[in-house]
């Protein structure tokens, strides 16, 4: 494949390209900090994490990351503490596309809106750290991508000056987030005092040699509090409260950004540390237990108080917000399932459900962001028979409601249905309950998906509210969200095999 | 056995008929004889192509050919192959020529005679009546050369659907929707056991084939002999299950005991409709399965034993209720069931000819009363009850003495062809029956009922043709035409002659060969390889005794059964052949009730319905509203309310976030380090 040979640090473009596209912005907005040129501003974003897209994909299927002796390109270490495999490049592809898809649809979303190239080199910065994150593999980059992913969001979320729920969202988002990174930070601290190491590869060297016996105790505190960073980076329980309030108060593309992209590069950390750092069975002789059984907890839990506070919620977008509480549910189930052998199918379901998810949680969140634009309101009374109005945006709200709901045969229902087979065929009693829980909270999810359905099919409007226009951008960024749901059936099988190595060799 | 010759026009015997049906459907109105003279032209086509295939058949050549395969795919079945092909195909062997020749001959006489019963009385809907003639015909000639049992399911439905739009033609009245309704619902349950069947045999099997290597009866009959387990039963078991389940459509489609009940409200159609359905397609299609797939039954004694003992207890039970029957056809009517009863017997005890020797004489004679009796209606303005009714016999020869001569077929009179047929099945049935008590059994209940055949048959001629008339339009009756006369005259001819194709008692009495219907049923001028007389006779386990000699045992059944027929007919003839016939009801006392009211038949499956079936949903429903319905919305509410309480945990307060946060935190730190001995 390639004629020439690149250099290393070239492994790492689909995060630069990102970065790139971050400082031009900054520099244009530098020196026309006033500028209204939305077409320049969204296309240079939207050119540059599709470019990153591409990148990646090319990477991908040139080999880098398949083992060599698959003959492959092999694992790709630019700098100590960064590694672009399959893992990472996965990851990169699904925030590619969640950023691309965003940076497009706030072309329409920021009209009359100030600091609009401020706005975009953000939400680079931001994309820029969730592939760093993709990519990172020793404790202190984590660290750093993480920050360089979640400061920029502080910003975004409260982007919107005027907005008093914006400003409060972000003032909420910040001050969660500066708390559990005070606690994974902490974690870090415990987890290199007990093993004296920071890269991820030789913790684990460390735990497997003996050379941290006697701190168990120290570690199994570390861990717990890593993981209570990671629940904070994709939303899960305990760590979930700024969600809510958070997705609320955004701006409805910043959200589908936050739910959609962010979510996936918390999960692609927890993957790769609980995979590379961590062995379950040397950890479980150092700590006394398997670190699987919180995820186990966590899993059920996050999923439960999800999906049931979403099933009352008046407001879509809160709605929307607590259901991406309960997908973080699903996904945690991967890691879940690592303990037992055959873990690499449930992980890999897992990863495929966060591609899914970036597709139809996206398109979902960009069609409240429609409704903000049309101004119809927040509630569900407020969506009532808007497909008379507007009949492929609601297509298209339908095909994202069911396909979230895991209703065939939409995507979303082939990733569960793997989470779910994964999960029965590893057979543990943890397994069964978690598959369970998974079966019930999805039959709860259908009824309030089904309820905005219902809203905007079936239901009269309540009040004439005028001629809608049809925003270009947003309709294109929904339309293509739709479009992949739909259509990822037919790539399942790529997908699925791509998913399933990466977590494999992840594992390896 | 390519499609070579005559045989590649075999589809065309079938899809006549169909033509005609669009045709008058389409076109009817804007005819001449609204739609008839398409549906007699079909008819008569699909007669010519039969008889041809008849002689191709005679000339050595069967025809055994997939016309159109609609499915196949990979199945794991229980024996047998891996594979299972859905197929239209048709098979054309002396069983099946025979069957075709007979249901086109009596559709061509029934089209003819509805332009005398129906069109010259002016009736309204006939491109309706021709359409629904003609999909009829179709559906029925279909069935007949199906090759395979899927496909001979769907045209016995097909046959089902057509006889409950053609019961209810007239169905602005109140009582002919509700017998086709009724014809419908119980051929349905049948069906239902028939369709479960045609499910557990390509289960089995992995085919559902009539004829050939790959046959369902071939895979069979291996199964048995290698004693292989199928669903955890014995092969034969298997085979028994499977046999009664499609069993189980034939009963209800032949109205055997007890599914027989929608036959005689089936009266309210059309006479001639009434004629076909009788005797050349609905009804016969169920005793027609049992031959087609004869080879399959012939595996199981106990499947054959249940046949006859039906077949012999439905032949007595319905001809002791048409003894007191007053409506012509209501007689009839239980006269089909009864001798359908015969049939079932004679197939039963392994009588495949015999069997099939009735079913083609019955329908002859059949149509040929049926068709008489519309005659007789014509005659009288539309009156059918036979007290109002007398002295016919002078006015209307033709047919008086047409009908006559059904008469003497259906009950059994030397030397018309009912006598033959129904008497080598009893002679079956009792050679059969000195070994198997059950059997026996089936034999004496239908030797009693030729005593009662020959009583009801001959008061309804008595009170129809003979004595004073008795109401003015007896005395002054329309009159008749050609299209009426035609089929009664052909009809009557073969009601006297058809006995010739198998003079067996004369065989075996003398030697001479005149059994040309066994030896057509058994291959000697052409047929399909294991769809012989002579190959169900190796598969049968039955053993024959006799009374004496051979030919003593000929004669004492054919002398008994001719006795009981002649003393059947001289009570008749004693009670009812006067000037003034009286009922003689006091006579039979508190029998009379009983039998007027079809032994409560009728009742006992309403009670069925009302006093078991609707408690039963009803108590399924109440179960269904308050505990599934319950759970469901307890569910439901439950998660409401839960989501209400989950909710509140979100108060909007930063602070209060932190707090849960951190609580949570330490509550996992907590449980997992008690868990794992942290502290």
């Amino acid at each position: 494949m390639a004629v020439f040979q690149l250099p290393e640090w070239m492994a790492l473009a689909p995060a630069l390209i990102m970065a790139v596209t971050a400082l031009a912005l900054f520099v244009f907005d530098s020196i026309s900090p006033r500028s209204t040129n939305r077409s320049l501003l969204a296309g240079t974003a939207a050119a540059g994490s599709l470019a990153s897209l591409a990148v990646a994909v090319w990477f991908s299927t040139a080999g880098v990351g398949t083992p060599t002796i698959d003959g492959g390109l092999g694992e790709i270490e630019p700098i100590h503490g960064l590694v672009v495999d399959q893992l990472a490049l996965y990851f990169m592809i699904v925030v590619a596309i969640v950023t691309a898809l965003v940076a497009v649809a706030s072309y329409d979303y920021l009209v009359d809106h100030a600091y609009q190239a401020e706005y975009y080199s953000l939400v680079m910065l931001a994309a820029t750290g969730m592939s760093m994150m993709a990519a990172a593999n020793s404790l202190v980059t984590i660290f750093i991508a993480l920050e360089l992913a979640s400061l920029p969001s502080y910003a975004l979320v409260a982007i919107l000056k005027d907005n008093r729920g914006s400003v409060e969202a972000g003032l909420k988002y910040f001050l969660i987030g500066a708390l559990s990174s005070a606690i994974f930070v902490y974690g870090i601290s415990l987890v290199y005092g007990a093993t004296g190491h920071l890269y991820l590869a030789d913790i684990a060297a460390v735990i497997e040699a003996g050379g941290a016996d006697g701190y168990g105790s120290l570690l199994g505190l570390g861990i717990l509090m890593l993981i209570g960073g990671f629940a904070y980076k994709t939303a899960s329980a305990p760590f979930h409260f700024w969600a809510p309030d958070a997705y609320e108060g955004a701006p409805a593309p910043i959200s589908a950004f936050l739910s959609s992209a962010s979510k996936a590069a918390g999960f692609v950390i927890a993957f790769r540390v609980f995979t590379e750092a961590f062995p379950v069975a040397a950890t479980q002789e150092l700590i006394g237990l398997d670190w699987t059984i919180a995820f186990v907890i966590l899993a059920i839990v996050t999923m439960t108080i999800g999906n049931f506070a979403a099933a009352t919620q008046n407001n879509v977008k809160r709605m929307l917000a607590y259901s991406s509480i309960g997908h973080a549910g699903y996904a945690l189930i991967g890691l879940a399932a690592l303990s037992a052998d055959g873990g690499e199918l449930v992980m890999g379901a897992a990863m495929m459900h966060l591609l899914v998810y970036g597709f139809m949680n996206t398109g979902a969140f960009l069609f409240v962001a429609l409704a903000e634009h049309w101004d119809v309101g927040r509630t569900f009374e407020d969506y009532n028979g808007l497909s008379a109005q507007a009949p492929v945006a609601c297509a298209a709200l339908v095909v994202f409601m069911f396909s979230l709901a895991g209703v065939p045969p939409f995507a979303g229902f082939w990733s569960k249905y793997f989470l779910f087979t994964g999960a029965i065929s590893i057979g543990s009693t943890a397994m069964l309950a978690v598959a369970a829980a998974l079966v019930v909270n999805s039959a709860l999810s259908l009824y309030y998906y089904s309820r905005l359905v219902k809203a905007v099919l079936i239901e009269d409007p309540l009040a004439d509210r005028g001629a809608l226009d049809q925003p270009t951008g947003l309709y294109a960024a929904i339309i293509v969200a739709a479009v992949m749901t739909v259509a990822l059936l037919a790539g399942f099988g790529p997908i699925a095999e791509a998913a399933t190595d990466a977590a494999a060799a992840a594992l390896a | 056995m390519a499609g070579t010759g005559i045989f590649s026009y075999a589809p065309a015997i079938a899809l006549f008929p169909l033509v005609a049906f669009v045709v008058a459907l389409v076109f009817g109105k804007y005819m001449p004889k609204k739609g008839a003279i398409a549906g007699i032209f079909a008819t008569a086509g699909s007669l010519v192509l039969s008889l041809a295939m008849l002689a191709a058949v005679a000339g050595g050549e069967v025809y055994h050919e997939t016309i159109y395969e609609w499915t196949s795919g990979a199945v794991a079945s229980e024996v047998g192959a891996d594979g299972i092909e859905f197929t239209f195909g048709i098979l054309i062997d002396p069983l099946s020529a025979l069957m075709l020749v007979i249901v086109s001959l009596v559709a061509v006489l029934v089209h003819v005679f509805s332009l005398g019963y129906m069109n010259a009385e002016g009736e309204t809907g006939l491109p309706r009546y021709y359409a629904e003639l003609g999909l009829f015909t179709f559906s029925m000639l279909a069935f007949v050369f199906a090759d395979n049992l899927l496909m001979a399911f769907m045209f016995f439905e097909l046959v089902g659907l057509c006889s409950y739009l053609l019961i209810g033609f007239w169905f602005r009245t109140k009582s002919a929707p509700s017998a086709a309704k009724k014809a419908f619902l119980v051929t349905r349950f049948g069906d239902y056991f028939f369709l479960i069947g045609v499910v557990a045999i390509a289960a089995t099997f992995g085919t559902v084939a009539f004829a050939g290597d790959d046959s369902f009866v071939t895979a069979a009959e291996t199964a048995i002999d290698d004693g292989t387990q199928l669903f955890g039963f014995d092969a034969q078991t298997w085979v028994t299950i499977t046999g009664l389940l499609v069993l189980g459509g034939v009963i209800g489609k032949s109205a055997q005991f007890p599914l027989h009940t929608w036959l005689p409200d089936a009266m309210e159609g059309p006479t001639t409709v009434s004629a076909l359905i009788h005797a050349a397609t609905m009804v016969a299609a169920g005793v027609y399965l049992v031959a087609r797939m004869f080879g399959y039954y012939a595996l199981s004694p106990t499947a054959l034993a249940i046949i006859a003992f039906v077949g012999g207890f439905t032949a007595l039970f319905a001809a002791t209720m048409g003894v007191v029957k007053d409506d012509i056809k209501q007689v009839l009517a239980y006269s089909t069931i009864s001798q359908y009863g015969y049939m079932m017997l004679g197939l039963g005890v392994g009588g495949y000819v015999a069997g099939v020797f009735h079913l083609m004489n019955h329908a002859f004679f059949k149509a040929l009363l049926f068709l008489g009796a519309g005659a007789v209606i014509i005659l009288m303005h539309h009156e059918q009850d036979m007290w109002k009714m007398g002295g016919l016999k002078d006015k209307a020869p033709v047919t008086y003495y047409t009908f006559l001569a059904g008469a003497l077929a259906l009950a059994g009179i030397i030397p018309f062809s009912g006598f033959w047929s129904k008497d080598e099945i009893l002679y079956d049935a009792l050679i059969v029956g000195l070994e198997e008590p059950v059997i026996l059994a089936a034999y004496a209940m239908g030797l009693v009922a030729v005593f009662f055949t020959g009583f009801y048959t001959f008061r309804m001629v008595f009170l129809t043709f003979h004595g004073e008339p008795r109401s003015e339009a007896a005395e002054d009756p329309h009159p008749v035409g050609w299209a009426v006369k035609v089929p009664l005259i052909t009809l009557g001819v073969l009601a006297l002659v058809a006995g010739i194709a198998n003079l067996a008692p004369v065989y075996k009495l003398t030697g001479i060969e005149l059994t040309f219907l066994e030896s057509w049923l058994d291959g000697e001028y052409g047929a399909v390889e294991g769809l012989t007389y002579s190959a169900y006779g190796e598969l049968l386990a039955y053993e024959a005794g006799t009374i004496g000699t051979e030919q003593q045992t000929v004669l004492i059944a054919a002398g008994v059964s001719l006795l009981l027929a002649f003393s059947g007919a001289g009570v008749a003839w004693k009670l009812y052949n006067v000037p003034e016939p009286s009922r003689h009801v006091t006579k039979l006392g508190g029998a009379y009730t009983v039998l007027r009211s079809n032994y409560y038949q009728d009742e006992f499956q309403v009670w069925l319905a009302e006093g078991v079936t609707q408690p039963i949903a009803r108590a399924a429903d109440r179960f269904d509203r308050t505990v599934i319905d319950g759970t469901v919305n307890g569910v439901s509410s439950i998660s409401l309310f839960g989501s209400n309480r989950v909710k509140r945990l979100q108060t909007g307060i930063v602070t209060n976030y932190a707090a849960l946060l951190v609580a949570g935190f330490i509550g996992l730190l907590l449980v997992l380090g008690l868990y794992g001995g942290w502290f």
